[in-house]
């Protein structure tokens, strides 16, 4: 084991490096959600027309941090009838796995926490433990409305793990390893996993926002459905703590989708010096990380949402077979021309083209029949 | 200080983790306790694993247990509601008869394993687990793949039928 | 190596035996079906301990481990399902008191 700075005992370093690196994440965490709930705020009112936070100082830049504050003030309401250490459990399940895969982001060359080399799969377990969290917390706050939207929740959030994790086993087939290093340093210059991959990028993107609970797929947390979905006995900082775990949450997402598919920390001027170039590798990796993030909220301010059963076949009948026949086609291309990402890349934007317009052609036929079989049952 | 002592108590701890939640499944009169004590006992066993140094079947064990089947026990304990009634009934005659026939055996398997066993020669020099993993399962264990998977399709056929309510 | 083989072994035992302990003893399927995991986590241990400790370079025991997981995932999801149509039928989970077949 190295000693720590001054001749420190390795031991004792090893230790305070470990408190440092999990104060810095969640140093990242907790100021990543503040300036996305700020950011959520002024980009919803923008699109929709209107100011958004202007009274709490310049621009509104202080409204989180009221926000915050009021959170930390409100009450700590405990139902009686709830089962008290799972109420008090839950929040912290979700949470802990979020801030555990800020260890594996690759945020510049060098600056990474530990590059394992199984990164990719560690990202895609963590993701599946906060089903857990969400059970939990549906089920202690004991309150129907509460366990029916943590059922919903989890079975959506399963659901859409087998899209996520198909898309990214099509990314690794491509790169040839698990390692997020090795995977943002695969994507040199212009040649990212973007141009060879875009239908992967598509329902990584698609099955994220499923994943992070975000629209369309909000519905278990949406507060006009169910009330408040499993949230609804959650109060002041227990919420809070919630909201700030699926912010973070999108930020991980975000992150793995500018590692993967846009090459990372990759852009201007990164490979000049070894001392500016990790810096902005860092300001460029976060500027892509927060374009997605854009484009999340984006999303939720033009989207509306979907219900369980639409959620449902959208995943199973459509975005699991489509992502089988990628995963299906690219390995076969890559067999019979190996080293060769050319025909896989055509055959992606192929796929793509044909996701996209066949969308319409299908919205049609089924617009068809609905109309016949209602034409039927008004004749009957 | 070193990294031996640590890797032993890291053990030590893990033990004390594993044996003692799997006995509070095993003992405990609350099913929720005893199922989330049961996801706490794969967490525990996927810590061991990575002592072990195969850290792909570490992140299979969280994937799979944890994430899912844990979800799925607390399903099971969410939709059969019982009440927490003691784990025994008053005149049951198991208990004694377990205890008979499985405490014996239990020790003897316990101090043979303990003492019976020596690590190879080259133990320590393999490396990750991935590849050979994986190049073990898609090419020299091919056909049992396919048939693991043949045996989901119908477990999971076989589970949704079960559960189908007759519609009328 | 600072921890022997038969350490992992022996925790292996233990988690084993206590798994039988279990089916043996209780009353409620669900907690039968999560004892019934705990033996198959014991299983676990062992054949990784012992194939990552042979050292055998391909890692035949913890292939054999990739398909335990298949194979217990689809055994609860199968288990789960017949108690949960057994308590659709007469609302209990007591494996002593679901004895319609006996005699």
């Amino acid at each position: 084991m190295p000693p720590g700075p001054f001749g420190m005992d390795p031991a004792i370093w090893a230790v305070l490096r470990l408190v440092v690196a999990v104060a810095l994440a969640a140093g990242l965490v907790f100021n990543g959600a503040l300036a996305q709930i700020y950011l959520e705020r002024k980009i919803q009112a923008i699109i929709q027309d209107r100011t958004g936070p202007m009274h709490t100082g310049p621009y509104g830049l202080l409204q989180t941090f009221a926000d915050a504050i009021k959170l930390l003030g409100k009450e700590d309401i405990r139902a009686r009838l709830t089962d008290h250490w799972f109420f008090l459990a839950a929040p912290s399940i979700v949470f802990a796995p979020m801030l555990a895969s800020y260890v594996v982001i690759p945020f510049a060359p060098g600056v990474v926490g530990a590059d394992l080399n199984i990164g990719l799969l560690y990202l895609t377990t963590l993701g599946s433990m906060t089903v857990l969290g969400i059970v939990l917390a549906g089920w202690a706050s004991n309150n129907k409305y509460s366990l029916i939207g943590g059922l919903r929740s989890a079975g959506q959030l399963i659901s859409y793990e087998v899209p996520q994790i198909l898309s990214l086993v099509t990314v690794v087939l491509v790169v040839g390893s698990l390692s997020m290093v090795k995977i943002v340093d695969s994507q040199q210059g212009f040649l990212i996993n973007f141009l060879i991959l875009p239908l992967a990028f598509t329902t990584y993107f698609i099955a994220g926002l499923a994943e992070t609970n975000r629209v369309p797929f909000d519905l278990p947390e949406a507060e006009s459905e169910l009330v408040a979905g499993f949230l609804t006995e959650y109060s002041g900082m227990r919420w809070g703590l919630f909201f700030v775990a699926e912010y973070g949450e999108v930020t991980v997402v975000c992150s793995i989708v500018a590692a993967l598919f846009f090459g990372g920390w990759h852009g201007p001027l990164v490979d000049v010096h070894p001392l500016i170039g990790p810096i902005l590798g860092v300001l460029w990796f976060t500027l892509k990380t927060y374009f997605f993030v854009l484009v999340f909220m984006w999303v939720r301010a033009t989207l509306p949402r979907f219900r369980i059963d639409q959620l449902m076949s959208f995943c199973w009948l459509m975005l699991i077979p489509l992502t089988l026949l990628n995963l299906l086609v690219t390995a076969i291309l890559l067999l019979v021309f190996p080293d060769n990402i050319l025909p896989v890349a055509i055959a992606n934007w192929v796929m793509l083209g044909g996701f996209a317009f066949s969308v319409p052609f299908l919205q049609r036929r089924r617009l068809a029949s609905l109309r016949a079989r209602l034409a039927a049952r008004a004749a009957a | 200080m070193s990294s031996e002592i640590i890797e032993q108590a890291l053990f030590a701890l893990l033990t004390v983790g594993i044996i003692g939640a799997a006995a509070g499944v095993v003992f405990l009169n609350r099913i929720t306790g005893a199922a989330l004590l049961m996801a706490f006992t794969f967490f525990c066993m996927a810590g061991m694993f990575l002592l072990l140094g195969a850290e792909t079947i570490a992140a299979f064990q969280v994937l799979i247990y944890v994430g899912a089947i844990t979800v799925l026990i607390l399903y099971g304990v969410m939709f059969t509601p019982q009440g927490d009634r003691d784990y025994r009934l008053f005149f049951q005659t198991q208990t004694p008869w377990a205890a008979l026939f499985v405490v014996p055996i239990a020790i003897f398997v316990f101090v043979t394993a303990l003492f019976a066993f020596r690590d190879s020669g080259n133990a320590g020099a393999l490396g990750s687990d991935l590849g050979p993993l994986a190049t073990s399962v898609f090419r020299d264990y091919a056909f049992p793949f396919e048939v693991a998977s043949v045996l989901l399709l119908a477990a999971m056929i076989g589970a949704i039928v079960l559960v189908k309510r007759d519609e009328d | 190596m600072t921890i022997p083989v038969g350490a992992f072994i022996g925790v292996s035992a233990v988690l084993f035996f206590l798994g039988v302990a279990g089916v043996l003893i209780r009353r409620n399927a669900v907690v039968i079906l999560m004892c019934v995991e705990l033996m198959l986590n014991a299983t676990n241990l062992a054949l990784v301990a012992f194939s990552r400790r042979a050292g055998l370079p391909d890692e035949r025991g913890s292939v054999f481990v990739v398909f335990i997981f298949v194979i217990a995932a689809a055994e609860v999801a199968v288990g789960l399902a017949i108690v949960l149509a057994a308590y659709r039928n007469r609302p209990t989970v007591d494996v002593d008191e679901v004895h319609a077949m006996k005699g």
